[in-house]
């Protein structure tokens, strides 16, 4: 049965597409979700407090309930706004947002599509996302707005430039804009390419943080300024939708630099054969994972809370032992590590946001125009340098570049 | 500046070291949150929150002479003490009005008594839902609030 | 034609409304603006007007005690240590040192708790929001002792004319000394995280600068005075309680910028600490009310007493005709004087830097409008 599931499926790659965008956006929709739920509890946890606690254990149901309230709530467009325009922009910055995820390869084989011009798409279409904040602070017909898209579109694009030379180092040493072939490629290498192009990965991480909005480069969006912003007068839905596509910004670049610096869904020393043994990692973590639970839940004093909280321990010490089955556990393995990755990048979001205070716009402009785009440009060239160097020296490496 | 300088400028050690902290305070004992009403607060002794009328121990009465001196002291003149002289030619308190709706808890009240009839007690759930309800006679301020205990 | 006046790019006059996060209060700032650059602004204040001293002009001395706390809220002994010490000086009354060391111990721990709020609250409003709530946990401690010692954490009502109505309750000592050991570490993480943090020093190093001879020309006072460079504290200079018994420095600054002012407000949370732990070591047994008759009826005469408050120079001028009742009393509010320096002290800068100056000057609005 599911055999022939399989072939009708290969037989019409439409159909095959659609299936797979419908279980992305499904999937995305539940990460960003509980990507806010996770903010709010680090971000609490850093600042000593504990963070939602109380819409069901521990908190976990809270995203449910900001749903479900933003959905209720009155719609409001301002007099004099520009109606259309209003209603479309933040649908362009949510579009823009998810469209970028049908080149991301979560796993070897899984991915929506595979272009040869990988990341020149990615850059392509998540400037588009811009459009949505200016039109959005333009068809508010209120200066603040104004005033605060400008700023934020202004510190959009000049961040672009610092990202995409950032890279191009990455380029220059795998050889191929597919996204794919560049998590290969490091494969090849034996070694993640953030060894290779640290300089590149700091100007990338601080590129992302400015592209996202987030501290320390989120003056734009900053209530305590003069100016609250592009959404201020959005509310209800429209403002989820604003937010929906802040965090799936997050979440793709995030992605976006797991798997050009940290070798996708590679697991860490991908060809060295004595650390084998961490193909059951997968497992290990379900355990850990479960352990945890029982450990949370133990604590609680509902009776109910605790028998839940035992379940889901169980259940996942059950899904341990089905993925230590040696075929699953090989079909899990890419898109374990990704998401380890990808985690790692969302806490480490998170974190900074606790920690640094903001900087003012025109300082921001500074670091973005005379730190990040010199020092990014001075990468590519010594890369290239390098390159011609290594090649020209030694043939043998050429191999080993060019693959 | 030195190269030592330079090298902490480049790799970043200040952002570094306070990251540092703000990961080391997400263990779990570093939480300093009270999850009211689950956990209720420890409140000293001397708090000064709701009033209480005092009655004597033994025989159950009043302990107050309605001397008038609390509202007296009083700087809203909140307190408002009726009276009436008995046979033997005595004060007997017989009403005793307390607006908690303009009262600064203070102090002075007790601080006046001389016979520590008037008290103000470690109660600080007092909120109502109107503002007859703030206004306490004789009895509610003998018995005092009777708040609703959450558990969950 | 539609009227687009107000998109001349020569000058626009922006509100900072009085309902804004960042205004510490009901503050109202106009600012007129070229572009990002603030050319000149208006602070207009009233909006926290409660009409204290009318209040005072029909309550008795010890009736009008507890309305000074709600003056400056977040510093509530400094403001009944000021009141109380003008009524003794009216009538002439001698605290007992028991009393005095108390009221001083008490006043620094103050000191502390207004500057860790500062501290908070500013960091907060330039982006770095963790500190706020460490801040405010090294806070609850020394509300905590405050509840333990009067009843009441916020608005205490600790002192009265004469000395104190509170005895020290047991462990009041090792209490406040447990404090000073646990809250020295802390600081030193707030250091961490802020002092030599590079955006920290971006956003204060050279905004709101204030030259000594300015701030001296506007009346400026505490730490925004000594952040400018002039060597001046009332603790010093006209020592009251059991300040000239103990040893302290004062940390004075040398830009006058908002960085320095933030070093010496540091610098002074840690002087308290030097303070109380000196007065905790010299605490003696003995009487904590001097010779007061139980109705307080000074002389009919007039007095100006000022102490340093955490924010400035808190004065009180007290005006008695010999009734029960004070006739006027003044009080001269420490951020009130300073807030005129928010004026000098943002032109040429950015918008953004307005929130940073209101920050470092230090204003409580319950104090600007009485």
């Amino acid at each position: 049965m599911a055999q022939s599931v399989f072939q009708f499926l290969q037989a019409h790659p439409l159909i095959l597409a659609t299936v797979k965008i419908v279980i992305l956006l499904l999937v995305l929709a539940g990460i960003v979700a509980y990507l806010v739920y996770m903010e709010r509890k680090v971000l609490a946890f850093i600042q000593a407090r504990l963070g939602p606690m109380r819409v069901g254990p521990w908190g976990l149901l809270q995203p449910v309930a900001d749903g479900i309230k933003l959905l209720l709530k009155e719609d409001i467009i301002p007099a004099g706004a520009d109606k259309w325009v209003f209603l479309l922009a933040p649908v362009i910055s949510v579009v823009a947002a998810f469209t970028v995820f049908a080149v991301i390869p979560f796993a070897g084989n899984f991915f929506i599509t595979d272009v040869n011009i990988g990341i020149l798409f990615i850059l392509a279409v998540s400037s588009l996302g811009i459009y949505g904040i200016i039109l959005g602070g333009w068809s508010s017909n209120s200066h603040y707005p104004l005033l605060g898209a400008l700023r934020a579109s202004a510190q959009l694009v000049s961040y672009e430039v610092a990202a995409g030379m950032a890279v191009v180092g990455v380029l220059l040493i795998s050889n191929s804009l597919s996204m794919v072939e560049i998590v290969q490629n490091q494969q090849k290498m034996g070694t993640w390419n953030i060894f290779l192009q640290p300089v590149a990965f700091v100007i990338y991480v601080i590129a992302m943080l400015a592209e996202t909005n987030r501290n320390p480069f989120d003056l734009p969006e900053a209530e305590s300024e003069l100016t609250a912003g592009f959404h201020t007068e959005y509310s209800g839905f429209r403002f989820a939708l604003y937010f929906l596509a802040e965090y799936t910004n997050m979440v793709l670049v995030s992605c976006i630099a797991v798997t050009l610096f940290l070798g996708g869904w590679l697991r860490p020393f991908p060809n060295v054969r004595v650390l084998d043994f961490l193909r059951y990692m997968p497992a290990v973590a379900l355990i850990g994972a479960a352990a945890f639970i029982l450990w949370l839940g133990l604590k609680s004093r509902v009776a109910a809370e605790r028998y839940v909280f035992a379940g889901l321990a169980v259940l996942c010490v059950l899904l341990a032992g089905v993925i230590a089955i040696p075929p699953v556990l090989a079909a899990i393995q890419g898109i374990f590590w990704f998401f380890v990755k990808v985690l790692a990048f969302l806490y480490a979001f998170i974190w900074y946001r606790g920690t640094f205070p903001r900087y003012r716009y025109d300082q921001l402009m500074n670091v973005g125009w005379r730190v990040m785009i010199p020092l990014a440009l001075a990468n590519v060239i010594l890369t290239a340098i390098l390159r011609y160097w290594l090649s020209g020296r030694h043939p043998a490496a050429l191999t080993a570049w060019v693959g | 500046m030195g190269i030592k300088d330079l090298l902490r400028k480049i790799f970043l050690v200040d952002l570094l070291k306070g990251l540092r902290l703000t990961f080391s305070y997400q263990r779990p004992s570093a939480t300093y949150t009270e999850q009211y009403p689950l956990v209720r607060p420890l409140v000293a002794e001397r708090y000064r929150g709701a009033p209480r009328l005092n009655n004597n121990p033994e025989t159950g009465e009043t302990l107050c002479i309605a001397c008038n001196l609390c509202a007296l002291a009083c700087p809203e003149t909140l307190i408002v003490v009726g009276w009436e002289r008995t046979e033997d030619r005595k004060k007997k308190l017989t009403t005793f009005t307390y607006d908690l709706s303009r009262c600064m808890f203070c102090g002075l009240c007790e601080d006046a008594c001389p016979v520590d009839a008037l008290e103000l007690t470690q109660d600080f759930e007092i909120a109502h839902y109107n503002r007859e309800g703030m206004i306490w006679d004789r009895e509610m301020l003998e018995q005092g609030p009777q708040p609703t205990r959450y558990t969950r | 034609m539609p009227d687009t006046t107000y998109l001349d790019a020569n000058e626009l006059v922006i509100n900072m409304g009085p309902q804004h996060p960042a205004t510490h209060g009901v503050l109202r700032v106009k600012l007129k603006l070229d572009g990002e650059k603030v050319l000149g602004s208006e602070a207009i204040i009233g909006y926290l007007h409660r009409g204290v001293e009318k209040i005072a002009e029909n309550r008795s001395y010890t009736q009008f005690a507890p309305y000074v706390d709600r003056m400056d809220y977040v510093a509530a002994v400094t403001n009944g240590m000021g009141y109380v010490e003008a009524v003794e000086k009216l009538l002439g009354v001698e605290v007992p040192p028991r009393a005095q060391y108390t009221r001083m111990i008490l006043a620094e721990l103050q000191r502390i708790a207004s500057h860790l709020l500062w501290l908070g609250t500013h960091a907060l409003d330039l982006g770095a929001m963790t500190p706020v709530f460490y801040t405010f946990r090294e806070r609850e401690e020394i509300l905590k002792i405050m509840e333990n010692y009067c009843g009441a954490r916020l608005t205490t009502h600790a002192f009265r004319i004469g000395g104190l109505q509170y005895d020290l309750y047991d462990g009041f000592e090792k209490e406040v000394l447990k404090f000073c050991d646990y809250v020295g570490p802390k600081m030193d993480e707030y250091e961490t995280l802020l002092t030599t943090n590079r955006i920290w020093l971006r956003r204060t190093k050279g905004v709101g600068v204030l030259s000594g001879e300015d701030a001296i020309a506007l009346g400026v006072t505490g730490p925004v005075l000594r952040g400018s460079g002039v060597r001046w504290d009332i603790r010093k200079v006209q020592p009251y309680e059991a300040y000239d018994k103990v040893d302290f420095i004062v940390p004075i600054g040398e830009q006058g910028d908002t960085y320095d002012r933030y070093l010496v407000r540091m610098q002074e949370m840690r002087q308290s600490v030097r303070i109380i732990r000196q007065g905790v070591d010299r605490l003696a047994s003995g009487p904590i009310m001097g010779k007061v008759g139980k109705i307080i009826k000074p002389p009919a005469a007039e007095v100006y007493h000022s102490i340093e408050a955490p924010k400035g120079e808190l004065g009180y001028f007290v005006v008695s005709d010999g009734s029960t009742h004070p006739y006027r009393v003044r009080v001269r509010p420490p951020s009130f004087v300073n807030l005129q320096a928010l004026d000098p002290m943002i032109r040429g800068h950015l918008v953004a830097d307005v929130v940073a100056v209101i920050g470092t000057l230090d204003i409580v609005l319950g104090e600007v409008d009485r």
